[in-house]
């Protein structure tokens, strides 16, 4: 049998696995993670705000604004997701889902967004509910303030471009995530724009990448303008709406964004 | 000896095994009754990797047939369907070329690259740094979707290639059929059709969206030299194949399974087939609780040789001519209403190449198992349509569900390193303004 040679692998699509990386050093990130820092106090305080009406209009007994609030109020949280994902234990506790727990819906530890969204949306119900409520509202509040302490680890920043869109194919492309709601769109646009922030702030340290970066923004335009099909006032339609062929499209063009940003990091030089 | 000396310890095992194997198969050594062999080396730990001999066999690549329909059926055998997400035929043929080169490394194996430690690195790693063939050959069909308007295909589309549509007894499930592109793998290994499908996956992402993917395997039988052909069996315990046409024989091949420039296909079509795939739910519970001679009445073969009611062996031919009423074969037997074994009937002959499937458990609390049926044939409506037909409403359905599937064109081969797979029905529909 012949022996292989290289050359069978230098068909990758992505055009992306080139040995040749960009000189960069640790100090061109400091810019770019500071104006990250940035990006994320303004969601998480928007964030706060938005969680203190949604859960008020809960414990208030006010179900028709409760359910409104409940998408844009998540969209915020689901746009800093890398970074509120290194508090394992308050990620778990505002946003996990019932099949993360094994009696699910029933389990004592599903607590969260998604607890009231299930009480909203399946039960239509705000009955019951006041201690989530409050449990929620506190977390995020803890979050807030933990973030605020913290230093971002650049390879977290970096990374999370990949991450965002690894949560996208893992389960906003199968409408998943806000099983009661149906509100995934909105989900789906916080992940994109977190990840397309991190893009946009590290691209100027990618000056030998031209292919790469217009590939990246190419696929972001379709996800992008896919997206923008759907927009409704000052959201998304429901996920139900999402068409066979769009949604194709979304998925290549997310699974190509999560191959393509997997070297981010490297290209950057982190490990 | 001491049993506790190391340097006697292969020697007592051995005599042990021996003895072993007396005293189980007493005075029986003279039939066929199997000698229980402890497989076990002692030189091995519990978690060393099994070995195997047969790693380095590789099926060529380039040719004017794919590999993968009439090479011999190699123990383990998946099928992936993918929606194509290229948007025009520069992206068709993008998505053509890099499957091509992908298919010929990993059906040669060889050596994965090394890429910066910082990157991700190039393929799953799952065989290790040197890839080996494992005998791997990957078979790609086109459904008839891929005719539709995206890419001008439609007047190439070969003459009996539609989307598969329910039979009565069929229960599809709309998230496991049909596909624009159909890959099938089969190998020694189960690893090495889930290494050849990751790097599919990893390599075309903006061209291929994975739409449903179903594994299987056949049990392997001891080598027996000289002795008759037996077909692999079923999870029904019955053997399958046994009236497949001989994949050896060019001149039948080109008759049954092969497209021929006189067979009415557009003439890129030449050299390829039409692939029907099903994924066919076994109720094995039920079926192991059905008396043995119901089971073979069902089939109309005896379920430990495989032999027709009229013969000794699996592959003596059935004889219904002395049996009008179904009085030694059922007329509702599944052979015989399969094949008939009229003179017509042989033209409806198909290639079948199966392998069997386990999914674990289904709600109900039984086993998901069943039949990844393939099957090869030269015209779609005078094969598998056909002897479907003739099959329905047999007893057999009582046992069996189909729930997927789909059905393909598998491309003509490629000959050489300048040709690719589908260049011909590309060519033939190019525009002659460009």
């Amino acid at each position: 049998m012949k022996p292989l040679l290289p050359a069978a692998f230098a068909v990758l699509s992505l055009g992306i696995a080139s040995p040749a990386m960009a000189e960069v050093s640790a100090l061109d990130l400091v810019q770019p993670i500071s104006d990250y820092k940035l990006y994320v106090s303004e969601h998480l305080a928007t964030l706060v705000d938005n969680t203190k009406a949604f859960t008020d209009a809960v414990k208030a007994g006010d179900i028709d604004k409760a359910k409104a609030l409940f998408a844009p109020t998540r969209i915020d949280y689901e746009s800093i997701e890398p970074i509120a994902e290194l508090f394992s234990d308050l990620d778990a506790a505002i946003d996990s889902r019932a099949d993360d727990h094994e009696q699910a819906e029933k389990d004592p530890g599903f607590t969260g967004f998604h607890r009231l969204e299930y009480a909203l949306f399946a039960e239509n119900t705000t009955e019951g509910v006041g201690e989530f409520a409050d449990k929620l509202m506190q977390d995020v509040t803890d979050l807030n303030s933990r973030i605020a302490d913290l230093t971002f680890p650049p390879n977290v920043v970096v990374g999370g471009a990949a991450a965002l869109m690894e949560e996208v194919a893992a389960t906003k492309i199968s409408g998943e995530e806000d099983r009661y709601s149906h509100t995934d769109l909105w989900d789906f646009k916080g992940n994109f724009d977190g990840s397309r922030k991190i893009f946009e702030l590290v691209k100027p340290l990618l000056t030998d990448d031209a292919d790469f970066v217009a590939k990246v923004d190419d696929n972001f335009n379709t996800v992008d303008a896919t997206l923008a099909k759907y927009k409704e006032g000052d959201g998304y339609q429901s996920y139900d709406k999402l068409s066979e062929d769009d949604r194709r499209v979304l998925a290549g063009a997310v699974n190509t964004l999560a191959e393509d940003l997997s070297t981010l990091q490297g290209k950057l030089g982190l490990e | 000896m001491r049993a506790d000396d190391p340097e006697d310890k292969g020697l007592s095992t051995n005599r042990r095994r021996l003895l072993l194997g007396l005293g189980a198969a007493g005075g029986l050594l003279a039939s066929s009754s199997a000698l229980a062999v402890t497989a076990t080396d002692p030189a091995s730990q519990v978690a060393d990797a099994p070995e195997s001999d047969e790693t380095q066999e590789a099926q060529a690549f380039h040719g004017v047939h794919q590999s993968g329909v009439v090479t011999p059926r190699p123990a383990f055998g998946m099928v992936a369907s993918f929606d194509v997400l290229a948007r025009d035929r520069a992206g068709l043929e993008r998505l053509f070329k890099t499957l091509t080169s992908r298919i010929a490394f990993l059906m040669r194996g060889g050596e994965v690259p090394e890429l910066d430690p910082k990157l991700p690195p190039a393929d799953s790693g799952i065989l290790g740094p040197v890839v080996a063939p494992n005998n791997l050959t990957i078979t790609v069909s086109v459904g008839a979707s891929l005719f539709d308007d995206r890419f001008g295909l439609a007047a190439a589309k070969p003459r009996t290639l539609d989307r598969m549509s329910a039979f009565k007894n069929d229960a599809l499930n709309a998230r496991l059929c049909h596909g624009d592109i159909c890959v099938q793998m089969s190998s020694n290994g189960a690893d090495t059709n889930m290494y050849a499908l990751r790097d599919i996956i990893k390599n075309l992402p903006d061209l291929l969206l994975l739409r449903w993917q179903q594994e299987g395997s056949v049990p392997v039988l001891p080598a027996k030299p000289g002795a008759h052909h037996e077909s692999a069996r079923n999870f029904l315990g019955f053997r399958d194949g046994s009236a497949n046409p001989d994949s050896r024989d060019e001149p039948e091949m080109n008759r049954l399974v092969w497209v021929q420039p006189e067979s009415g296909e557009p003439e890129w079509a030449v050299g390829g087939t039409y692939q029907a795939v099903r994924i066919i739910r076994n109720f094995v519970e039920r079926w192991d609780r059905t008396p043995l001679r119901e089971q073979e009445r069902i089939f109309g073969r005896r379920k430990a040789t495989g032999a027709p009611f009229t013969g000794q062996v699996e592959s003596d031919v059935p004889d219904y001519s002395n049996d009008p009423k179904g009085e030694v074969t059922a007329l509702d037997a599944h052979i015989r209403l399969a094949n008939p074994r009229t003179h017509a009937a042989r033209e409806n002959l198909i290639l079948r190449r199966p392998f069997n499937y386990s999914n674990g458990v289904a709600s109900n609390g039984q086993l998901d198992q069943g039949l990844l049926f393939i099957c090869y044939q030269q015209d779609l409506e005078r094969g598998f349509i056909t002897v479907q037909n003739l099959l329905n409403g047999e007893p057999l359905e009582e046992y069996i569900k189909p729930v997927g599937g789909g059905y393909f064109f598998v491309l003509p081969g490629v000959v050489d390193d300048t040709d690719y797979l589908g260049r011909n029905l590309l060519a033939a529909t190019a525009s002659p303004a460009t």
